[in-house]
């Protein structure tokens, strides 16, 4: 059905092992300017600017309500956008055909179809849509349900239903696989197991993964960038370094005083907090310790002064007018 | 469209096997089946001024039922309950996935229909010497008013599907219409023993003619003396039977795709949201 389709090895073998760097030159696989979202009165986005590239994969955080699931299902071909341009692997998503619909895999949260069906029968039926797909014994022994190939779907356990979901949104070897919130249920031991897939699959076959999530190490462990998208817009957009610098989140460096007292202190460049330490005692120090932001304080410090920024602009402009006049109104 | 019509092939085959090795659904169909012979063997007498029993013109008439049924109730909660599960958003999702889920349904619709059928005028005419088509002239009749009839419930009921809220409320709303037809279009009893306004009523729907039909295929010519209009008019039974067919395609085309457009993950979780608060589904 896409005589010009093409599995996507050749171009994994090209990737560097490591996080995806954008290849300077090429078309972003997901490319998103200026997108809003209206419902009635309701402005859900305000402008969102998104590039996704080839191999990346790419983590959406963010609150609940803030337009998540808005954009991506917009990039999924599933909403119209109020307005902006969308570009997903070259095509506007509202007008994405069969063949563009075939180079996209999908792994949604409320699936519970096919209950009859069996596990093996069910992936079999849903290679033959495809030009070119996985070999579903192959598919089955990869997401590890190959013990369970003649089982009925509705007999499966909740991580055994997600990694057969992931199963088919891969099974047509799709170059942009969006997962929305994988791993919810999953224990950890199985949590480690898929992340170890989606790293796989981005970076030996070069597939583009979209990821939203709820869970911050999760989002920490798999992307290569990060976007938070606070109240309809992004407000950060990077590696998780990069977040954490733009937040200005700090370091948080922790010891023991001379009076046995546990001290902590965040620092931006916590370096240099040491080196004072180091220089003030003029020996070592007990129980030091430099923890890194995770992403939980990056995210959270960007949130807090997200709320706070709001808020703040609203103090400045009360106070320049609407306060100013009580004022005046209650000195007279 | 080749892969889509080879899938969806595969995918009626798969479901109709699906069907078969069900009790619970093939319990369902095969009841119908048995309340009509059960009912059949019951009824003594004749159709009013002739020598046609009344079980013959019960059995017509349920044959007709079972059509109008599979069509407007087994099909739209079908068609709901998939779309509940994300069966149509997946397939939505699938290039092609649309063009074969309709493929497999009409192949799994018109299986289950011929096979009751089948059965129930088997089974009645080894059983009960029950009522058999007279001759090619019957045999053709038999299969066009079938053929019609399907087409025009299946598009409806494809529509009904389309719109309907849930599974649950679906059945609720499906089913009085369908009874009270049942009731009131002369399937059961000789549709003169009801008061004329009620005869026009269910004149507008597609079961009166579709029981009429049936009943002029297997009844003798005689019999048609009980009919309202003391003939079948077969011409009226084409007519009807073809406007239901296209209002239906009419209806089902536009409210099908905007079914499929509207799918989407968030609505997909908001709805199994709402069915877990009521308590309706697992999990």
């Amino acid at each position: 059905m896409t005589p010009g389709h093409t599995p996507a090895e050749p171009v994994a073998q090209a990737q560097p092992v490591g996080p995806a760097r954008p290849v300077v030159g090429t078309q972003p696989v997901v490319r998103a300017r200026d997108v809003t979202m209206t419902y009635g009165d309701l402005e859900v986005l305000h402008g969102v600017d998104l590039d996704i590239h080839r191999g990346e994969i790419f983590a959406l955080l963010g609150p609940n309500g803030a337009g998540k699931t808005t954009t991506v299902e917009i990039l999924e071909g599933f909403r119209r956008r109020s307005a902006g341009e969308v570009s997903v692997l070259g095509a506007d998503p509202e007008r994405g055909d069969d063949a563009w619909r075939g180079r996209i895999g999908l792994v949604l949260q409320s699936w519970r179809d096919h209950r009859r069906w069996r596990v093996a029968e069910l992936l079999t039926h849903f290679a033959a849509y495809y030009p070119d797909p996985r070999d579903p014994a192959e598919l089955l022994a990869l997401v590890g349900l190959t013990e369970q190939a003649g089982r009925q779907v509705e007999r499966l356990s909740g991580g055994q239903r997600r990694r057969l979901d992931v199963a088919l949104g891969i099974v047509g070897r799709p170059e942009l696989l969006f997962l929305d919130e994988p791993t919810t249920g999953f224990d950890p031991e199985a949590r480690h197991e898929f992340h170890v897939l989606v790293e796989r699959l981005a970076r030996e076959e070069g597939v583009t993964v979209l990821l939203t999530t709820h869970d911050l190490m999760e989002a920490e462990r798999l992307a290569d960038r990060i976007a938070m998208l606070v109240g309809g817009r992004i407000r950060a957009c990077g590696t998780p370094t990069e977040l954490a610098r733009q937040a200005a989140a700090r370091a948080e460096v922790r010891w023991t005083a001379d009076d046995g007292t546990p001290r902590r202190e965040r620092a931006a460049d916590p370096s240099r907090l040491v080196w004072e330490l180091h220089r003030d005692a003029n020996g070592p120090i007990a129980g030091l310790e430099v923890r890194r932001p995770t992403l939980e304080d990056t995210y959270l410090h960007m949130l807090h002064r997200e709320t706070d920024g709001t808020d703040g602009t609203h103090g400045t402009d009360g106070t320049d007018g609407t306060d100013g006049t009580d004022g005046t109104a209650r000195a007279a | 469209m080749t892969n889509a019509w080879r899938a969806g092939l595969q995918r009626g085959r798969i479901e109709l096997r699906h069907l078969l090795r069900s009790p619970k659904e093939m319990s369902g169909h095969l009841t119908n089946v048995v309340v009509a012979l059960v009912i059949a063997a019951y009824v003594t007498g004749h159709v009013p001024g002739t020598h046609v029993p009344m079980a013959h013109l019960l059995l017509a008439g349920f044959a007709a039922y079972l059509l109008f049924q599979i069509g407007l109730v087994n099909l739209p909660q079908i068609l709901v309950t998939e779309r509940e599960e994300g069966t149509l958003l997946r397939l939505r999702a699938t290039p092609g996935g649309i063009p074969a889920y309709l493929v497999a349904k009409t192949l799994l619709v018109v299986a289950v229909a011929v096979g009751t059928l089948a059965l129930l005028l088997a089974v009645a005419a080894l059983l009960a010497d029950g009522p058999l088509p007279h001759g090619p002239g019957g045999w053709l009749t038999l299969l066009w008013v079938t053929t019609l009839g399907l087409l025009a419930v299946v598009p409806l009921g494809a529509a009904i599907g389309a719109v309907l809220p849930n599974p649950r409320e679906a059945l609720a709303l499906i089913m009085l219409p369908t009874m009270g037809l049942l009731f009131t279009s002369g399937t059961v009893f000789p549709i003169t023993s009801l008061p004329v306004p009620v005869q026009q009523v269910a004149s507008v729907f597609p079961l009166k003619w579709m029981a009429q039909g049936l009943r002029s295929a297997l009844l003798p010519d005689t019999a048609r003396t009980a009919e309202a209009a003391g003939s079948w008019e077969l011409p009226m039974v084409a007519l009807v039977l073809s406007a239901w067919a296209v209002l239906g395609f009419l209806l089902a085309v536009p409210l099908l795709r905007r079914a499929a457009r509207r799918e989407s993950g968030s609505r997909l979780s908001a709805r199994h949201r709402r069915a877990a608060q009521s308590g309706a589904l697992p999990g």
